[in-house]
């Protein structure tokens, strides 16, 4: 007891102050000289954690390979920077698939080379690549009560959406699209696949005249639906300009008929059209926004009035339905508005490779020999499937042997561009489309967590051509609407009204880029 | 066995690959006020190195050029020069490292870099100097820094200092180039080396930095400190003798009166 009390008095308020400060003083110097915690490598930097990218083992070198350029003012498609991992999915597709990035010289001269086609976003393994989101302006739109705000929906778009709500690939939807369209507000509901059949009827029309030789255009004709092959077109290959169809893609002939002959007849003053596209793709985007592209602006002597103001991808319209809790597989299936609502078998299958060369056809055989095609027309399998280059000769009788050929994934296109370049063409007519499998496989459409797989392409396209087959027309020209739009409105195919509303020219984009050295593509270094 | 980053500014698309790269391997923020990417991009705590669009004139004609920006690890760097505490210091291989352990955030490296490149972390309770390090530990395992090994373009091309001059000269005889290594002579040379078909001042470089490595300047006047310390020295020391010897005198004399 004694020691015990002894011990407190030694042990005074003082000393013990004392001695903590003592205590932090050394802890403070032996932190500042670097003691204690373990320094790294005695720099900063280099903690940083490197994705493995599927599984795949390996290091930093073989994982991370860097990325396309997207310009930041790409109306078409945005990255978001924080989600890249550097995989390499989109250099993949831009550069092999594509033929975009590595295909153009150094340096750059004033623009991002890009086909706004989007595989890029449909491929990137995290997301960081989307289609820029025009959802806010639709349903700005959407919400004045002022805008008439019309929709038209791709072919490709209702065999695609419903995986956005569970559904299998493939299933069939277009019913519930047009109902989920008319809930989120849309007034008037419309069918790209009945200018899909008005581009067959000009383009038929404007074939058969390249052949006669009643217009001074060369042979073979490429098809232009595609706004991402048009480009690329532009871009590589401005040469050859001459040969594309000079037809608007459908949703262009669409956006310029809404704000004229639908505006004339619904008696609703364009200005006050709003018109929105449903598409599979992201080139569509950009498409809206060529200069040319306002030609009832033209027609109604008003400058600053566009054919189409916005275009949303699938992804978006999904995103755009779940928003509002509608659930898709419970809507009833409705159907397109009338006068620019119906569509032929002929119509549907654009949305495969292979479907507008098969729907062309059947029309210019009807419009050469006045007779109905035969049955192998109605299932032209050489043009059919996921080959990349496909080709068939069709014996039309008058004319003889014609000869076609199909492409998809512009790297494919290429081999056939070099040829037609070369002279070596045997062809009359060619389809071009920019994604590969076609618009079913477009870059907007929904995409999984695995790079696109032919598999679910195939679903795609069996679908369209299974809805072909049960179609009641299955040719453009037998479409109800599609005649009465001559009748009453542009009264023939290429007539000069025609030639005003739907059909466009193209721009050499030849010199936005600077050409790859003979050198550097001689070693395949691209 | 010093190494160095060749940028080939004709050969930039602008991807950022190599930003995403660095922020990956560095683990750093992206800061929406600080972007690393675009016109606006520029260097910040987290954006150790930022590409920057420049939209200028070849001749005529309208041209977008891309700028990689990261620091240019001089072979004497000012900022190791100027600071005291041997918190920055220049590796063997190149790469001039910052050690935050060592740092007593004087700042003093901030003032001396004659880039401004190093930038300082103001809104953290214990802020660090922050900077390129050249991925001193990749380099240091005969790596490419992160940025170099992702571009997919070939803007970026790393190996020994004296092979990237040769390459570059042999870039600029081959045409295309206008006749300026920026970083040949910049500060006393540099690891990071450009290449450009504009002139570097069009792209927002500082060409009018002196080509003497910066640590000479004040090395010519602090290398005579011992001399003067000691001379100084030995001269107060002679006066205090002189003067104690003078006392003596004049108190022997007092006391002889």
């Amino acid at each position: 007891m004694e020691d015990q009390l002894k011990m407190d008095k030694r042990i005074t308020r003082r000393s013990f102050l004392r001695m903590m400060g003592g205590l932090g003083l050394a802890g403070i110097t032996a932190s500042l000289a670097g003691c204690g915690a373990v320094s790294v490598a005695g720099q900063a930097g280099g903690e940083g954690w490197l994705p493995q990218q599927y599984q795949v083992p390996g290091t930093w070198p073989a994982q991370v390979r860097g990325r396309v350029p997207i310009d930041p003012a790409n109306p078409s498609i945005v990255r978001d920077d924080e989600k890249c991992v550097l995989c390499g999915q989109c250099l993949e597709v831009c550069k092999n698939t594509q033929t975009v990035f590595g295909h153009y010289g150094f340096p750059i001269v004033d623009e991002t080379v890009c086909i706004n086609c989007g595989q890029c976003a449909l491929w990137c393994p995290t997301a960081a690549i989307t289609e820029r989101d025009d959802t806010q302006r639709v349903k700005q739109a959407l919400d004045d009560p002022d805008t008439f705000v019309v929709v038209q929906t791709a072919p490709a778009t209702r065999v695609a959406l419903g995986e956005e709500f569970g559904l299998p690939p493939g299933t069939w939807v277009m019913g519930q699209q047009v109902a989920a369209l008319r809930r989120l507000g849309f007034n008037a509901v419309f069918d790209t696949n009945f200018t899909a059949d008005l581009t067959i009827m000009e383009e038929a029309t404007e074939l058969i005249k390249r052949v006669k030789g009643d217009i001074k255009r060369p042979l073979p004709q490429f098809t232009s639906c595609s706004p991402g092959w048009v480009k690329f077109c532009e871009y590589f290959y401005p040469d050859l300009l001459p040969h594309m169809s000079s037809c608007k893609s459908p949703q262009q002939m669409l956006g310029a008929l809404a704000k004229t002959y639908y505006a004339k007849a619904a008696k609703i003053k364009p200005e006050k059209i709003f018109s929105v596209a449903i598409m599979p793709c992201t080139a569509k985007k950009f498409e809206i926004t060529r200069p040319e592209m306002n030609s009832s602006g033209r027609y109604w002597k008003n400058p600053v009035l566009r054919d189409m103001d916005a275009v949303l991808t699938t992804r978006e319209l999904a995103r755009m339905i779940k928003q509002q809790n509608i659930d898709l597989t419970r809507l009833p299936e409705e159907k397109y508005d009338p006068l620019l609502g119906k569509s032929t078998g002929g119509a549907t299958i654009f949305g495969a490779t292979g479907g507008v060369m098969e729907a062309a056809v059947r029309t210019a055989y009807f419009f050469i020999t006045e007779k109905e095609p035969p049955a192998n027309l109605l299932q032209l399998t050489p043009v059919r499937g996921l080959t990349g280059v496909k080709e068939a000769a069709v014996d039309v009788p008058g004319v003889g042997l014609v000869k076609v050929a199909v492409c998809h994934g512009m790297s494919n296109g290429r081999q056939i561009l070099e040829a037609v370049r070369k002279g070596e063409s045997p062809w009359h007519f060619v389809e071009f489309m920019s994604c590969p499998g076609g618009c079913i496989s477009g870059g907007g459409q929904p995409r999984s967590a695995v790079p696109p797989s032919d598999q679910v392409r195939v679903q795609r396209i069996n679908s369209l051509y299974q809805a072909d087959a049960k179609m009641e027309w299955r040719e453009s020209h037998e479409n109800s609407e599609v005649l009465a739009l001559y009748r009453n409105f542009l009264k023939h195919p290429m007539s000069e009204l025609a030639e005003e509303l739907l059909h466009t020219k193209y721009v050499d984009r030849g010199k936005s880029y600077n050409h790859l050295a003979a050198s550097v593509k001689a070693a395949g270094m691209v | 066995m010093s190494k160095a980053v060749l940028v080939d500014i004709t050969r930039c698309v602008g991807c950022g690959s190599c930003v995403v790269a660095c922020k990956l391997w560095n683990k750093l923020q992206y800061r929406q006020d600080a972007p690393a990417t675009g016109s606006e991009a520029v260097l910040a705590a987290e954006n150790w190195t930022a590409v920057k669009k420049v939209e200028s004139k070849k001749g005529s004609e309208k041209v977008w050029r891309f700028v990689k920006e990261q620091c240019l690890h001089c072979d004497e760097p000012a900022c190791a020069s100027a600071c005291f505490s041997k918190a920055i210091k220049k590796t063997k291989e190149g790469p001039v490292v910052y050690d935050e352990k060592l740092c007593v955030g004087c700042r003093y490296c901030m003032l001396a870099c004659p880039f401004s490149i190093p930038k300082y972390e103001w809104d953290k309770t214990f802020p660090r100097v922050r900077k390129c390090q050249m991925c001193a530990g990749r380099v240091a395992k005969g790596e490419k820094p992160a940025c170099v090994e992702v571009c997919p373009a070939g803007a970026l091309t790393y190996g020994k200092h004296e092979e990237m001059i040769k390459a570059a000269k042999e870039r600029i005889s081959g045409g295309g180039y206008i006749n300026h290594i920026f970083g040949e002579k910049e500060a006393g040379g540099t690891s990071w080396l450009y290449l450009s078909d504009l002139p570097f001042e069009q792209l927002g470089f500082r060409t009018n930095v002196t080509t003497k490595p910066l640590p000479q300047y004040s090395e010519s006047i602090l290398r005579l400190t011992p001399a003067v310390g000691l001379g100084w020295g030995a001269v107060l020391t002679g006066l205090y003798v002189y003067n104690r010897r003078r006392n003596e005198i004049a108190r022997e004399e007092k006391e002889k009166r």
